[in-house]
């Protein structure tokens, strides 16, 4: 029935993964002091004191970084089977996929160029 | 019952419940951002009932392309929209209720007797492993050219995300004509679309 058997692993991995972030509340709630005034009822962000809520509208150049590794996502979607099967596929196959990311390097040029890739 | 047969069905409770659930929440949770995790947690869900299913390349794509991508978009899209405001109740409530609900109980329907008159067990042997390395061979022999179109999809996805976020191509808006703020990025604040109301 389960013919992937290396997954046993996998699964493992999971359950562990799981488990810490189980854990980590479980622990706080047992060992952290009970006080409930001041500083303790600010979110934690990384030390620094928060400004506002969370619920704001955020800068739109979020969304071009998102637009951006939204293309490489999927362009990594495509190579997963040329990176399997590589073995079995020889030259041509190396060439066809150099000629794949010649053309989205040409994107990430682009991009670049735009200025899409900067905070400023 | 074998250890297998028993971890594979325990796994498979616990996917088909987390599916169902976080379904559920998706569409009941009153917070959109609660409701865009939980899709995220119920496309990783689908993604682990594929690995069962022994499609791991379609399991790998489900996380890529769902997960990284589509729910990535969907909550940069909450994060840039979202703004804590009343919503007024829609005219005729209660009808909307009972139409989508008789749609969506009709496809329901639809499913089960297809999931019942369906001759399960028949077609090709499914081929585990295999089944990634075949579909590289695929990829980079008979299905090449939709393998290199794929790329140039991509870029003309890049190019048309840039210009429509960037707006400095036009000059001008194109339904008022009026002037487009230029270079969206340099500025913070600048709405994407010009507000034609407040004028």
């Amino acid at each position: 029935m389960f013919v992937l058997s290396g997954y046993d692993a996998f699964l493992g991995f999971l359950l562990i993964s799981a488990a810490v972030p189980v854990l980590a509340i479980v622990a706080n709630k047992l060992l952290a002091p009970r006080s409930r005034r001041g500083e303790r009822e600010l979110t934690y962000e990384s030390g620094m004191e928060p400004i506002g809520g969370a619920w704001i509208q955020f800068n739109i150049r979020y969304y071009m970084f998102a637009l951006v590794f939204v293309i490489f996502d999927v362009e990594t979607v495509f190579l997963y089977p040329w990176a399997v099967a590589f073995h079995r596929l020889g030259l041509l196959a190396f060439i066809e996929a150099l000629v794949f990311i010649a053309i989205l390097v040409v994107a990430l040029a682009y991009a670049w160029r735009k200025g899409a890739l900067e905070w400023s | 019952m074998t250890i297998a047969s028993t971890t594979q069905l325990i796994c498979f409770a616990v996917l088909a419940f987390t599916v169902v659930a976080g379904a559920l929440g998706v569409v009941l949770l009153p917070n959109v951002v609660y409701a865009a995790f939980l899709l995220g947690g119920v496309f990783l869900s689908v993604a682990g009932l594929y690995l069962m299913l022994n499609a791991s390349f379609v399991a790998a794509a489900q996380v890529l392309v769902y997960v990284g991508a589509v729910n990535v978009l969907i909550l940069f899209a909450i994060m840039l929209v979202n703004k804590r405001e009343d919503l007024s109740a829609i005219p005729g409530l209660a009808l909307r209720r009972v139409l989508s609900g008789l749609v969506c109980g009709g496809l329901f329907a639809l499913l089960i007797r297809v999931a019942f008159t369906t001759p399960w067990g028949s077609g090709p042997e499914p081929v585990g492993d295999e089944a990634t390395i075949r579909i590289g061979e695929h990829l980079f022999s008979d299905y090449l050219l939709p393998f290199e179109l794929a790329s140039v999809l991509l870029l003309m996805a890049m190019i048309g995300a840039i210009v429509l976020a960037r707006r400095d191509v036009f000059s001008q808006d194109i339904a008022t004509g009026e002037s487009v703020d230029q270079g969206l990025i340099e500025k913070a604040r600048t709405p994407l679309l010009l507000d034609r109301s407040g004028r």
